[in-house]
């Protein structure tokens, strides 16, 4: 899996049990919790089985970012535009949430591919919500326009306390990420990776995709943000988008892939160190093999208890593990 | 919002399934088969490969160690294309692959749960025998590529205790019990490595742990051998399958053979069910009758000498062997409280039957005392805790404990981590009281 997806499998996974089961079923009372603070509590009762409620709540927005009502400039549009007749916003949200919807399983339509794509939209709730102002501005780049209204520079809410910029024009929309880590191998990490983006962008096959720079110190777009918001300690990256990246069905992906940018890289660079410990314990299984060969045949025959308490572990314990 | 603040990620483990989610929650978001199906074919390549070639190294090397998939997917992935190889990281309830292992909590973490590691404590289980380096290198792997800023790791037998517990509580109406003193014997007949491991005051006795050497894929092993000695015809690629879900739908305990064998063959009707399913290859529908698989298969638990000549210790006895080698002065409370867990104890009446056996040989041993001492000791009471969520009762154990807000105080913390190392993880608190 090299790109994050965009619906909740939890989400889906409960939305579709729920259709398929029918009439009967048990109570469900869940909360999760996904990447930047995002949480969602689904509750379906059996003395109300045409409904179920979902409550969202959104992370902690920083202080250049604007929400209207609590949510993000366009949500409640989205929202209608996106499910129709089949949600219900509930006002005021739940104790703790940003935002309560009914979902009304009898609304459902009744043909089982369509079913499956509003309970697939239904389970991205995140994206449609999140990303309502950023889709605003990319229509109107697809339409080669600005909107009215809209200043130079753009903060929307990226990860809690933390934002990322837009500068729209009528060609083209910069976007400005300052990427910020916790952990100090992750930021050297993340640092190389996103130079090895920029790299690779400069290939051949990858002609027309936005492009990409990335520079450790706030690049000209940014000037006059408070310098909160621009300390970075994985420097930034910019990426322009053309009118021609945001066309017809591109539009979602794009938007998904932009709003989830820290946590693609974050699990990409969990990934590389997953790979290098991998290499890591290769290379100390050879290191000790050759260790082995030097011992003496007498040491040889003491027979090694399965799991003892030597301080080594061998990668496979009982010779070939495929099956 | 800080880590302590949201809710803990509860994951078990095992070697057949494994079950992830939220503390808090009564049940787990996702059970999936614990393998992982790998695509292997770049394995070879990147010793080979120099550093000016790397384009055709992107695309085969470092891509694809991402392609690969895990549980369900994996299962049908592999059966779809041969691309894939299916590995499973679990074997016996340790952990003998951790390469497999760690791409498979990789996976769990960023794409089913979907959060961030370094944002949620964590919970997860490992078996009572498991040795203290293979908790060194859960913790490593933990903290060193996921970076999770606490983490606790907890033998599953303590959990299903407790979650037996919080069941019994919960749908008790009176509020006497209020402290639980952790004392019981916890059956643990899962997928892999049953065993019968005695807990008192939330302390595992190490040395009086039993185990037993059959499981749930044995039990399937045994039906599927019973159907085809009998001459049914079953498309073989799919016999295991087919035997594991036939196990699960009609297998049920009876109280003795001899009498079900009569009851089976007295009314075939009822006893007798069928099986219809297409063939994969050729899709004609087949159908194939299972008759006393239902019941003996689960017996395997109670007579092992019919499915292997190896070993002859009924499941009852073990629990009283385990117990009597237990401090003399817990065994009451022991007999008191035993515990199941695990899907493969959820066979109909199995609860039942285990305790009748129990009892009988216990009553035995107290007559027989009684006869040679002329003394009338006080009768032992057995009882055998069954619950309906046996099959995830260790997850459900750890989402109990991992609520209670006294649980990030006992997690190894990434401070701690870097202070020390990984040795930090090899005790568990559990066992700090024998060693």
């Amino acid at each position: 899996m090299i790109l994050l997806q965009s619906p909740s499998r939890f989400l889906l996974q409960i939305l579709q049990d729920r259709v398929l089961s029918g009439e009967k079923g048990m109570d469900i009372d869940c909360h999760t919790v996904e990447f930047d603070d995002v949480r969602y509590h689904i509750q379906f009762s059996m003395r109300n089985p045409k409904v179920m409620v979902l409550s969202v709540a959104l992370p902690l927005p920083p202080p250049e970012a604007i929400l209207y009502e609590g949510l993000p400039l366009g949500a409640i549009e989205a929202i209608k535009a996106a499910y129709g007749p089949v949600v219900q916003i509930l006002d005021p949200p739940k104790d703790g949430f940003d935002l309560t919807m009914k979902i009304s399983l009898t609304k459902l339509p009744l043909d089982e591919e369509q079913r499956n794509a509003i309970l697939t939209q239904i389970a991205s709730i995140r994206e449609v919500v999140l990303g309502a102002p950023l889709k605003l501005l990319l229509k109107h780049l697809a339409s080669k326009t600005v909107a009215p209204n809209v200043d130079k520079l753009v903060a929307l809410v990226h990860r809690p306390n933390e934002s990322f910029f837009l500068a729209p024009q009528a060609d083209k929309v910069t976007i400005v990420y300052p990427m910020r880590f916790q952990d100090s191998i992750d930021i050297v990490l993340a640092t190389s990776f996103l130079q090895e983006f920029v790299e690779a962008r400069r290939t051949a096959a990858l002609n027309n995709v936005p492009s990409c720079m990335w520079s450790p110190a706030p690049p000209l777009e940014l000037k006059g943000v408070s310098a909160d918001a621009l300390n970075a300690n994985a420097g930034f990256v910019t990426f322009v988008v053309y009118p021609r990246h945001v066309e017809g069905r591109k539009l979602d992906r794009t938007v998904w892939n932009l709003l989830t940018f820290h946590a693609y890289v974050s699990y990409h660079v969990k990934c590389s160190e997953g790979f290098m410990h991998t290499r890591m314990r290769r290379r100390v299984e050879s290191l000790i093999q050759a260790l082995d060969r030097a011992k003496s045949d007498a040491e040889k025959l003491k027979k090694l208890v399965h799991g003892g308490s030597f301080k080594r572990l061998s990668l496979t314990n009982e010779g070939d593990s495929r099956f | 919002m800080d880590a302590t603040a949201r809710p803990a990620i509860v994951i078990d483990n095992g070697t057949g399934y494994s079950k992830l989610g939220f503390s808090g929650n009564s049940e787990p978001s996702f059970t999936l088969p614990t393998v992982v199906a790998a695509n292997e074919s770049f394995l070879d390549q990147t010793e080979l490969l120099s550093s000016s070639n790397w384009i055709a190294q992107y695309n085969a090397g470092i891509m694809a160690d991402l392609d690969f998939f895990i549980g369900d997917e994996a299962l049908s992935r592999f059966r779809s294309s041969g691309l894939y190889t299916l590995r499973s990281p679990i074997r016996h309830g340790q952990v003998h692959d951790w390469d497999t292992m760690e791409r498979f909590w990789q996976q769990c973490i960023f794409n089913y749960l979907r959060c961030n590691p370094e944002e949620h404590y964590f919970l997860l289980t490992d078996s009572p025998v498991s040795t203290p380096e293979s908790r060194e290198c859960t913790g490593e792997i933990m903290f060193e590529t996921f970076n999770v800023p606490g983490l606790y790791i907890s033998v599953q037998s303590v959990l299903s205790l407790s979650a037996g517990y919080a069941y019994l509580k919960s749908i008790s109406d009176d509020d006497s019990d209020t402290t639980s003193d952790m004392t019981g014997v916890v059956v643990d007949i899962g997928d892999g490595a049953p065993q019968v491991v005695p807990v008192v005051n939330g302390y595992v006795i190490g040395s009086s742990i039993k185990s037993f050497p059959f499981s749930g894929s044995d039990v399937t092993q045994f039906v599927s051998q019973l159907l085809q000695e009998r001459g049914e015809l079953l498309p073989p690629e799919d016999s295991l399958d087919i035997s594991r879900k036939v196990k699960e739908m009609y297998c049920y305990t009876c109280s003795d053979i001899v009498k079900e064998f009569k009851k089976h063959d007295k009314k075939p009707d009822k006893y007798i069910k069928h099986w219809t399913a297409v063939k994969p290859k050729t899709g004609v529908p087949y159908t194939i009758d299972i008759g006393y698989e239902r019941f003996l298969g689960p017996e395997i638990f109670f007579n092992p000498e019919i499915y292997s000549a190896d070993f002859s210790t009924p499941l009852p006895e073990l629990i009283d062997n385990c117990v009597q080698s237990a401090p003399i002065d817990t065994r009451r409370a022991l007999y008191k409280n035993i515990v199941l867990s695990g899907g493969s104890t959820m066979f109909k009446d199995f609860h039942k039957r285990l305790q009748n056996d129990i009892k009988k040989i216990v009553d035995e041993r107290v007559a027989a005392t009684n006869a040679r001492h002329r003394v009338e000791v006080k009768p032992i009471e057995v009882n055998v805790v069954a619950h309906p969520i046996q099959s995830y009762a260790v997850w459900f154990g750890g989402s109990v404990a991992a609520s209670n807000p006294e649980f990030f105080e006992f997690c190894h913390t990434k401070e701690e981590y870097e202070e020390h190392g990984a040795s930090i993880c090899r005790t568990s608190p559990v066992f700090k009281g024998m060693y």
